[in-house]
């Protein structure tokens, strides 16, 4: 009786410890700027603040409010130092939970490419649909001020929802890299 | 309690308070592997996952840009989660809500456990202290100091004891005891 009552008890005892929430997380950091960046040879990492001015001049057009804090790039470079682009990670809050997406940008401000970074449970087939349809290829050659591609899906289904959230995402992206290293640099 | 113990309940009773018993269990089985594969279960993980994104790039105060070479060994290369504020309320109301749900039905159980008072008091307290402590070590971990991300591990571990005690004595109160007149 005793050992059939500890033997339940160590059956029991396995589910220890923490418990955090259901995120589907497609790709690390790593993979997605060496994907997103090929053809690099040096790596830098550069951060930037943006001045109250700056940060203003992308809610207006956004409406998103950039972080006060600093907003971080990777950069990749060739073995002549010559630029080969710009990646940058954002992520939206949705009611359904976060979208996080990794966006590539050219020395001269334009999309080079993006990747979902991570996603939830609930929100992974929608996204996955996205993925599948070739939606996230869209952004390439696009600037931060250019139309975003046509709706993925139907007005109101959830593929569509998320596609804005995504485009929005990617457009923060650019405008970002535009405020923070290309307006920087000709001033 | 008042009289009413497990082990006198109708077959029914029985057999609704062993599923709800076990399907706790299976649940938390899942969000142990779920959290250790998504996050991981040390409080470095917790850690890694939860305090504040500290500038790599070593920009000072006052500084608008700073910029420095990396190697790529630097980024992770696991596919983890990472939680920033609005992510840490969502998973505060759904956990906070759910957890204590289950708790309290845990604990409903559990009073009619014939136990003495202060060991049924403790037990029956577990998981919703653990709960308070997981959900407050997450936030103490973010914006207090990132040491503290072992009250995640420890507020996990509570529940879970708290889980296996309240099972393991209803269980055995539901088919072991022995009723005596």
């Amino acid at each position: 009786m005793t050992r059939r009552f500890a033997i339940l008890l160590c059956a029991m005892a396995a589910p220890a410890l923490a418990h955090v929430t259901p995120p589907v997380v497609l790709l690390s950091d790593r993979e997605a700027v060496s994907t997103l960046l090929g053809g690099s040879k040096r790596y830098f990492v550069r951060e930037v603040r943006l001045t109250p001015a700056e940060r203003q001049s992308i809610e207006k057009e956004t409406g998103w409010a950039p972080d006060e804090d600093f907003h971080r790039f990777y950069l990749g470079r060739d073995e002549q130092q010559h630029e080969v682009g710009a990646v940058t990670f954002l992520t939206d809050y949705t009611i359904h939970g976060p979208v996080r997406v990794a966006v590539a940008l050219s020395p001269d401000g334009k999309v080079k490419g993006a990747a979902v970074i991570e996603a939830s449970e609930e929100t992974y087939p929608w996204v996955k649909k996205l993925i599948d349809q070739g939606f996230l290829s869209r952004f390439a050659g696009l600037d931060a001020h250019a139309p975003m591609p046509p709706r993925a899906g139907s007005g109101t289904s959830m593929p569509a929802f998320y596609g804005d959230v995504i485009s929005g995402l990617v457009r923060r992206a650019a405008l970002l890299y535009e405020t923070a290293v290309l307006k920087r640099a000709h001033s | 309690m008042n009289g009413i113990h497990l082990s006198r309940l109708p077959l029914s009773a029985k057999v609704f308070c062993t599923l709800f018993l076990l399907g706790i269990g299976c649940g938390t089985l899942a969000a142990f592997v779920q959290a250790s594969t998504a996050v991981g279960v040390s409080p470095s993980a917790v850690r890694a996952s939860l305090a504040p994104d500290l500038p790599m790039a070593g920009m000072r105060h006052g500084e608008t840009s700073a910029e420095r070479e990396m190697d790529l060994g630097e980024l992770s290369n696991a596919a983890k989660v990472w939680m920033r504020t609005p992510l840490l309320i969502q998973t505060s109301h759904t956990h906070l809500f759910g957890q204590t749900l289950i708790a309290g039905l845990l604990g409903l159980i559990f009073l009619f456990v014939p136990l003495r008072e202060a060991p049924k008091a403790a037990i029956v307290a577990l998981p919703f202290v653990g709960t308070l402590v997981d959900i407050g070590g997450m936030w103490a971990t973010r914006f207090v100091s990132p040491s503290l991300s072992v009250l995640v591990i420890a507020g996990g571990t509570l529940f879970a004891l708290g889980y296996v005690l309240i099972a393991a004595f209803s269980m055995h109160d539901l088919w072991l005891r022995k009723e005596t007149a």
